[in-house]
């Protein structure tokens, strides 16, 4: 009894040891590290420890011949967690460690049964690989340890001589090892458990938090990296982590601050900290504890910021800029959060590249659509210009009106800086180009219109009809040596508007015979903003007509 | 004075040029042309020393207006048009000049000492040897364009070139030399064409032969060509 009092003295003693090396930094979660051979040295050397401490903390019997000890519980554990080699290697460690340093009648009999129990963990570890769930619980390193224990007994009585000496040992220490053992084994694996579980824990709420931040940011950083968003996206983070202030700077200078050290440092201000300049310069991240590297400001003296995490920003490899996570003197820089920042620049630099993507996209619509505008097919603009210098001969007049028309063309071509017109003004647009055309081609073109007047006042987007009818010219009416017809026309179909441009040549031949850059601009154009319900769309029958047209969802018309 | 022809879709750009080259005093103005079949006609009737060509015009364009002219009968040729675009093309095509619209007088005067300093003799013509894939033809006071590949076989009479088709013959402006070195026809006699692949049957007759068309038309062979037909139809 006395002896069984002794040993959970020593199992307390033990898992306080365990408890404090769980706490402690050295630790790491065990699991990802299992299939990895540093993680089996660690394993080795830290459950080859726990079971020669077994061998130092067990209480001597039976004249020092034979040691109450709690060896086997290193050696059962490593087994379960390393497989059989690990369990076998500790086992035999703790064993050679019994025999070398301690000695006695029953130490051989103890190493063997020992190395023996180690394998018997490999051997559970093994049945059980496939369901951690089961294989990770005190039940199991109870019954192991058990069934270990209860062989050892056996191993004793067969390897100690002389017998009676053997069962001597074996009354001595066999009840308490035997019960008290897989105790033990069982309070390892419950501070083990409690320990992943902690880790886990802390995992999801740091990336709950990540992913807060991220939720929070991406709307912010969709609109680009600019000091109006800086501030916005410095509160975000500072919420989020609960540090005592978060800075966003470019390469040069401070764009937004949230917290402590606001009153100087103030947005707009050039970069003066060397802990941000090497982030920026080194494109690396950069830390300043607050103990060993403090963070002075170099701004005023009274700041209370003393340790800082400095992530860069970056886009294509370039830093752009950073985000600095402070603590104020005093304050501990959690580990949480420096993890959680580090992430952060990755995640932030990631959605500063989407945004860029998606701004380039966008300018790429717009200088497609500038291009399409200043493209004004030089034809029309050389052929324009000498049938008005033809016409000047015998009607000044009409080749003033002309110059007036083609002048009305080109100025809503260039001025159109608003992205919305009417089709009033897109059929005001169109009417001058069509006055040009109908003097070159002289009596060879018809244009009939045919316009919903409640529609005049529909908002679309600028330059819109103007490359469909211009289409229907240079592809269609300008090669047809018969009378060419064409018609505009605008109505409400379905509870969505139509405009139809359609001509009687006949002579689309799809997108790809180079019509079309001005029609898709404004297919994407209208289907950006209103869905894919919408758009243009081409009927074609050869020889007698193509029909382009374009859907537009009906608003309600604003009042007068 | 040369002698003008002017080629262009556009009345005004037409009555421009007219008024300009009369301006120099250097031409004499044939008349002018809104499409390719009128011009083929006014080139074979007036023979004008110079052609000023608009490139871009319906159906048939100024480039293929040239492949259809008969190297015997094609003149000088000034392209006029709106868009320098086209301008390596027209040097390739050895024309004597390319005018962008609105033309200058004063440039126009330049085209005129050009045109005196280059050989009477065009010579220019010879190399354009461009396929011809659609015949302009004469159908009413409209123009069928009539794919080469459909045509079985040309014929010459007084009236002129007539090319027939499954579906009928049209009156064209080309002649049997165009056609035969253009438009993928062989010679097989002195007033016709035959589109090889279209022969269905063959008549040998003394020293002449019938070839009978796929739409059941009779072609007649030369005793001279029939050698050369035979070869190329494979019958020894």
């Amino acid at each position: 009894m006395k002896i069984a009092i002794q040993l959970v003295e020593v199992l307390a003693v033990f898992v306080v040891i365990f408890y404090l090396y769980c706490r402690s930094p050295a630790f790491r979660p065990l699991m990802p590290d299992w299939p990895r051979p540093r993680g089996k040295v660690r394993l080795y050397l830290v459950f080859s420890g726990i079971a020669i401490l077994g061998n130092y903390l067990g209480v001597p019997v039976v004249e020092g011949q034979a040691i109450v000890n709690a060896r086997a519980v290193g050696a059962v554990l490593a087994g379960l967690l390393g497989g059989p080699v690990l369990g076998l290697l500790v086992g035999a460690t703790a064993g050679v460690h019994r025999v070398t340093a301690l000695g006695g009648a029953a130490a051989l009999a103890g190493a063997v049964a020992t190395t023996l129990e180690g394998g018997l963990g490999g051997l559970v570890h093994l049945a059980l690989k496939r369901k951690p769930e089961l294989l990770m619980t005190p039940k199991v390193a109870f019954m192991t340890t058990f069934v270990g224990e209860v062989i050892h007994m056996g191993i004793v009585l067969l390897l100690t001589h002389p017998f009676s000496r053997a069962v001597a040992v074996v009354e001595a220490i066999g009840p308490a090892m035997i019960l008290m053992n897989p105790i033990g084994s069982t309070l390892f694996m419950m501070v083990l458990l409690e320990r992943q579980r902690e880790e886990d824990r802390v995992a999801a709420a740091s990336s709950e938090r990540a992913l807060k931040v991220a939720e929070r940011s991406l709307e912010l950083m969709a609109r680009g990296f600019r000091p109006a968003v800086a501030t916005d996206l410095a509160t975000i983070v500072k919420e989020e982590t609960g540090v005592g202030a978060v800075g966003v700077t470019d390469t040069e200078r401070i764009l937004g601050w949230a917290g402590l050290g606001g009153d100087h440092h103030r947005p707009g201000r050039p970069i003066a900290s060397p802990y941000t300049k090497q982030a920026i310069a080194t494109n690396t991240v950069v830390f300043a504890d607050g103990i060993r590297q403090a963070y002075d400001c170099t701004v005023s003296p009274s700041c209370p910021l003393s340790s800082v995490l400095i992530t860069p920003l970056q886009v294509d490899g370039t830093v752009v800029g950073t985000v600095q996570l402070f603590e104020p003197r005093g304050r501990r820089f959690l580990n949480m959060n420096r993890s959680l920042g580090e992430g952060l620049g990755a995640l932030l630099s990631s959605q500063l590249l989407i945004s860029r993507y998606q701004e380039q996209k966008s300018l790429l619509v717009l200088s497609e659509l500038k291009l399409a505008r200043a493209q004004v097919n030089p034809h029309f603009l050389f052929n324009a210009l000498n049938t008005i210098i033809a016409i000047l001969r015998r009607d000044a007049d009409r080749s003033r009106e002309l110059l007036i028309h083609l002048s009305n063309f080109f100025r809503k071509n260039l001025k159109r800086s608003s992205d919305v017109s009417t089709l009033a003004e897109e059929l005001e647009h169109v009417g001058a180009y069509l006055e040009i055309e109908k003097a070159r081609f002289e009596g060879r073109i018809v244009v009939e219109t045919d316009v919903d007047p409640s529609l005049v006042r529909l908002t679309l987007p600028a330059f819109t009809l103007q490359p469909l009818v211009e289409n229907a010219f240079k592809h269609g009416l300008s090669g047809m040596l018969a009378e060419g017809r064409v018609s505009i026309r605008a109505r409400r179909l379905d509870g969505a508007v139509v405009v139809e441009v359609e001509d009687n040549a006949g002579s689309w031949t799809g997108p790809t015979d180079g019509s079309g850059l001005g029609m898709q601009i404004v297919d994407k154009r209208v289907k950006n903003l209103h869905g894919k319900d919408f758009g243009l769309s081409v009927e074609c029958t050869p020889h007698e007509f193509t029909r382009v047209t374009l859907r537009l969802p009906a608003e309600e018309t604003p009042p007068a | 004075m040369m002698r003008a022809l002017i080629v262009d879709d556009e009345m005004h750009a037409r009555e421009e040029l007219g008024s300009l080259l009369r301006q120099t005093g250097a031409f004499t103005l044939l008349g002018t042309c809104a499409d390719a079949v009128s011009a083929l006609q006014a080139i074979r009737a007036e023979r004008p020393d110079v052609l000023f060509l608009d490139i871009q015009m319906p159906a048939i364009s100024g480039f293929e207006l040239l492949s259809m002219i008969d190297d015997a009968e094609m003149p000088r040729v000034v392209f006029v048009t709106a868009h320098d675009e086209h301008a390596l093309r027209a040097f390739e095509e050895n024309a004597v000049d390319y005018l962008l619209k609105p033309v200058s007088l004063e440039r126009l005067v330049r085209t005129v000492e050009r045109l005196r300093l280059a050989p009477a003799d065009p010579g220019v013509a010879a190399q354009m040897r461009t396929a011809i894939h659609r015949i302009p033809c004469q159908a009413g006071r409209a123009i069928k364009l009539v794919d080469a590949a459909e045509i079985e076989f040309a014929r010459s009479s007084e009236a002129g070139v007539y090319v027939v088709c499954p579906r009928g013959e049209f009156f064209t402006e080309l002649t049997l030399r165009v056609l035969e070195e253009r438009a993928g026809l062989v010679r097989c006699h002195k007033q016709y064409l035959v589109r090889l692949d279209r022969v269905e049957e063959v008549r040998l007759d003394e020293g002449t032969a019938m070839l009978r068309t796929r739409s059941g038309k009779d072609v007649p062979v030369s005793r001279r060509l029939l050698p050369e037909i035979r070869e190329r139809l494979g019958i020894s």
